[in-house]
């Protein structure tokens, strides 16, 4: 298994490098952002700049939704159409534990993006008061469901990549995204967005599970 | 424990509403070196990749080594060894990485037998996959095949696009492994002559069917290919069963017959021929026969 993953992580370097840039990146941005914050507030004017927020946010998420997902179907795309699978699954390895080495990647890149980001904002909650109001427990709601979030973007990628008609599982990921980031938006980062992101997860799972143990390699 | 290694129970294949495989039923037992003949498009690399758990059937059932093909576990997998038609290699990775890959995902690795195969072919580790010739890459795959010293070995054409000099050294090396008790072989080839060497059983494949399935030296003794002289002109019809082919030129006849016994021998000379003669025949003249638009079955 360790094998397999190891491979995989190999493979597919550049999104581990391009998640812990970006995380990098996003840091560095967010360190002079609060400090603003904390200014604008010290001279009284009212702190929460909306415009200022979503002009970042959305490119963000945006970006992250993209790579996530391009790295879910790269890695099907790049199987099939170098028929890696046929090799390894001739060799002492079965068709789930090539699937689940790939899935545990694809978590181990989104985890290389995330925690660095969830680290900062803890250090940078701690140094600097928070811009909303905050409650215990608020970062690690918002770290499960952004995880959710993208892992779920993830499996979109993946059931895309293995798919020979790339259309209709593309328009049906665009068409989840915009249901999922409204649906935050309005909701939260709740347990509501949670329990339908994991059943989204599950069924996509399954989805990718029994087309990926039936298909011919 | 079941005495065959591979076993395939009516065994249908459909591509896009095509019939490839229509009702195949084939055992092979331990020990046999199995040749698996037949035209290009005739089904053998389907049949493989049925066996392999790499393609679903669209009816009947495989086993290898006792087990269901599409639920063989990765420890029976261990146990076999396949070199793929074209030679399904990760064609991006260098040599070194492959071997490596290979090597961490199987479960027994004979390094000793390995290393001396790498240096028989001498084999670049450095190089990319891609950048070998088909013949490199086919004696790659042989080494990484043979290196878990497999308890069966599927050959799919293994020896297409390797020069002679190659072809011969693999050869030698199916032979040494023969030698290794136990040890079974599913051999698919379009080079009859190479099969002819190793085979000990024979299995042809025309038309979606298994038209041969004998041991060779019966299949050599069972088909015979005669000239007939007649006195006056060849009779049109000899009422003999199970003709592969026939040819009337004048008094002369050369006829292919299957099955060949006493019985029609006696029914061919109630024709009372001038003369008749056995022309030899090698495994590619019968399977030449076999897979013309009149195939029989011949199975023993």
């Amino acid at each position: 298994m360790f094998a397999l993953i190891k491979r995989e992580i190999q493979d597919h370097l550049v999104y581990f490098i391009g998640a812990a840039a970006f995380a990098a990146i996003f840091i560095l941005i967010s360190i002079p952002v609060v400090g603003r914050y904390e200014s604008i507030k010290r001279q009284g004017y009212d702190y929460r700049t909306p415009e200022f927020t979503v002009g970042i946010g959305v490119p963000v998420v945006a970006i992250v939704i993209i790579g996530i997902c391009a790295m879910g179907a790269t890695q099907m795309y790049l199987d099939r159409t170098r028929k890696i699978s046929a090799l390894l699954s001739t060799l002492a390895v079965s068709r789930s534990r090539i699937l689940l080495a790939r899935i545990v990647t694809g978590i181990l890149a989104i985890l290389t993006l995330l925690v660095p980001l969830t680290i900062a904002a803890v250090i940078l909650l701690r140094l600097y008061a928070p811009p909303v109001l905050m409650y215990p427990g608020m970062v690690f709601e918002i770290f499960i469901a952004v995880f959710l979030m993208a892992f779920a973007c993830y499996c979109i990628g993946l059931q895309t990549g293995w798919n020979s008609g790339k259309i209709i599982p593309t328009l049906g990921g665009i068409a989840l995204t915009c249901i999922f980031v409204p649906l935050i938006l309005i909701k939260g980062f709740g347990v509501h967005i949670v329990v339908i992101l994991v059943l989204f997860i599950v069924a996509s799972l399954i989805r990718t599970w029994h087309t990926f143990m039936t298909t011919s390699l | 424990m079941d005495q065959n290694v591979i076993k395939v129970e009516n065994l249908v294949k459909y591509f896009d509403g095509r019939c490839v495989l229509d009702g195949i039923n084939l055992n092979v037992p331990r020990g046999c070196i199995y040749g698996l003949l037949g035209r290009n498009g005739s089904g053998k690399t389907t049949i493989i990749r049925i066996l392999l758990g790499l393609e679903p059937p669209t009816r009947g059932q495989t086993f290898l080594l006792d087990a269901e093909s599409s639920e063989l576990s990765a420890k029976l997998h261990s146990r076999i060894g396949y070199v793929a038609e074209g030679h399904n290699l990760i064609q991006n990775y260098r040599v070194g990485r492959l071997i490596k890959l290979c090597k961490d995902l199987s479960l027994q690795w004979n390094d000793e037998f390995f290393n001396h195969l790498i240096e028989t072919f001498r084999l670049p580790a450095d190089r990319r996959v891609k950048e070998l010739s088909i013949g490199m890459r086919a004696q790659l795959n042989l080494a990484l095949a043979m290196a878990i010293d497999p308890e069966l070995l599927i050959f799919d054409d293994p020896t297409l696009g390797l020069d002679t000099v190659a072809r011969r050294q693999f050869l030698e090396l199916a032979i040494e492994l023969i030698q290794q008790q136990g040890r079974t072989i599913l051999f698919c080839s379009h080079i009859l002559s190479d099969v002819e060497r190793i085979a000990d059983r024979i299995g042809i494949l025309a038309a979606g069917k298994l038209v041969v399935d004998c041991p060779l030296e019966q299949l050599k003794e069972r088909v015979k290919k005669l000239r007939v002289i007649f006195p006056e002109s060849a009779p049109p019809n000899l009422y003999l069963t199970e003709i592969i082919n026939q040819q009337i030129d004048g008094r002369e006849m050369v006829i292919t017959v299957a099955n060949w016994n006493k019985q029609k021998q006696t029914v061919l000379e109630t024709f009372k021929p001038s003369s008749c003669t056995e022309i030899p025949m090698s495994l590619e003249d019968i399977f030449i026969e076999c897979t013309n638009s009149n195939p029989v079955s011949i199975t023993g």
